[in-house]
């Protein structure tokens, strides 16, 4: 995506020297060609390091809380990260006026470790076209097919262009289908209790409570963790099986109603483990109880923001 | 020999209107019932439900005032939210929703929370012990908190 990138670099090339933002909150090139990194750019000459490809990892929604409200942030979002920012605004953690987000529509994240298990350990290059992506592994090219390697969340993407974006760069793609990621959730739900203790289990054991999960994600932004406290402590903070599972059911829990399917937090996860069919579950139920989906506007509040006296014929008296 | 099933009772304050109930909920619970009384259903955190049931308890009372009767207005409205899609949740990974009861109280619901959980343990009974989730080491970690 040669075209996009320069857009982009026009583009932000034109907000620094205008003043119009302070940072501008981008990926730059790292050391790694498969794994370019979150750049802070407040100067034209550091924008030769941009970067933008279907590598770029991680959600940068993740630094727009980092940073005090009155900073001007310039942000480069995808779907998911503009629906993140959407309802990190609805939270008032940035507002609106200081921020200028630059959307661009998203083909879908690559799996690193989809491309590693296809080629090997050792890529030195990596490059993509269209639909087509090449690597260079021990000196020799190997071409792939983009769609073989999009992460999983990517899949199941419903919303691959930006809300509520000040810029969209490039052309609207068209939107994904929601069925795809419900089926996924009702093939699970129809499976045994036992088995599906047993898929939670299997899945939860496997944590070294590294936290990179918190840490990728956006909308984890409290300044200090349930996971954290000692006085009182919730939960077991070592990798005792009690620990391990709290830690995966609250986690998800505290992101209903939030979660903006990113994936950024499977990705991160350094053990492989799969997250996404809990956060998707309360995605889903979300939908369908109250109709609401996270990140599609900047003020409507979240459901357990907020109530309603409707819900009284749910009580079951 | 069979074990009596292991109860938390969480239970708000405001909820039991006439003295005798909350004499008996607070003194003569049977000592399988372990009682938690809290201001409201919505000060229950999630993660106040999953410690009881990580800690072995076999089934969970919530007991809380009807909707529009909460003492700070929206507190139950809230907890219903919250409670019933955690549940929803843990039903999805493997916990028995039915282990779970809420009890909504009325101001004339007189006497009826004795009924509510003898009725509920028995439902307990059959079901028995809680092999899901319970997964809390027995000894204690050490710490002056733990």
């Amino acid at each position: 995506m040669p075209e996009l990138k320069t857009e982009l670099r026009n583009n932000i090339e034109q907000l620094l020297n205008d003043q119009a933002v302070d940072v501008v909150i981008a990926f730059k090139k790292a050391d790694l060609p498969l794994r370019p990194q979150p750049a802070f750019f407040r100067n034209v000459e550091e924008l030769e390091d941009l970067e933008y490809n279907g590598l770029c990892q991680n959600n940068l929604a993740n630094y727009l809380t980092r940073y005090p409200h009155d900073t001007k942030i310039g942000i480069v979002v995808r779907g998911c990260e503009s629906r993140s920012v959407n309802a990190l605004i609805v939270e008032k953690q940035h507002p609106r006026e200081n921020l200028y987000m630059i959307g661009v529509p998203c083909q879908g994240i690559l799996d690193i470790r989809k491309i590693i298990n296809k080629t090997g350990e050792d890529i030195t290059d990596y490059s993509e076209d269209g639909d087509q992506v090449s690597v260079i592994f021990k000196g020799n090219e190997i071409k792939l097919q983009r769609s073989d390697l999009l992460h999983d969340s990517c899949l199941r993407c419903v919303h691959p262009n930006p809300v509520n974006a000040d810029v969209l760069l490039g052309d609207p793609l068209p939107e994904g289908d929601p069925t795809i990621v419900r089926q996924a959730i009702e093939e699970f739900e129809a499976l045994d209790r036992d088995e599906r203790y047993a898929w939670f289990q299997k899945e939860a054991e496997r944590c070294i409570r590294c936290y990179a999960c918190r840490e990728a994600c956006p909308m984890c932004y409290c300044t200090e963790c349930f996971v954290d406290h000692t006085t009182p402590r919730w939960t077991e903070s070592d990798i005792s099986q009690a620990g391990t599972q709290a830690w995966h059911i609250i986690r998800a829990f505290h992101q209903a109603g939030r979660c903006t399917s990113c994936g950024a937090c499977e990705r991160a996860c350094p053990m492989d483990i799969k997250m996404t069919y809990l956060t998707d579950k309360l995605n889903k139920d979300m939908l369908e109880v109250y109709q609401f989906e996270a990140g599609m506007d900047d003020n409507t509040p979240p459901p357990f923001a907020s109530f309603n006296l409707d819900d009284k014929n749910r009580f079951v008296i | 020999m069979e074990t009596r099933p292991k109860i938390a009772l969480f239970q708000c304050k405001w909820c039991l209107y006439s003295e005798p109930d909350q004499n008996w909920v607070d003194n003569e619970l049977p000592s399988s019932m372990h009682l938690v009384k809290l201001p409201c259903t919505g000060r229950i955190n999630p993660l106040y439900i999953l410690n009881a049931v990580q800690g072995g308890a076999d089934g969970i009372v919530i007991s809380g005032c009807l909707p529009e009767k909460c003492h700070y207005k929206e507190g139950n409205l809230r907890a219903l939210r919250q409670h019933d899609e955690f549940l929803n949740f843990l039903d999805y990974i493997g916990y028995e929703r039915s282990r779970v009861r809420f009890v909504w109280l009325d101001l004339q619901d007189r006497g009826r929370i004795q009924k509510e959980l003898a009725d509920f343990k028995s439902e307990i009974a059959k079901l028995g012990k809680a092999k899901v989730l319970a997964t809390r080491s027995k000894v204690s970690p050490g710490g002056q908190y733990a």
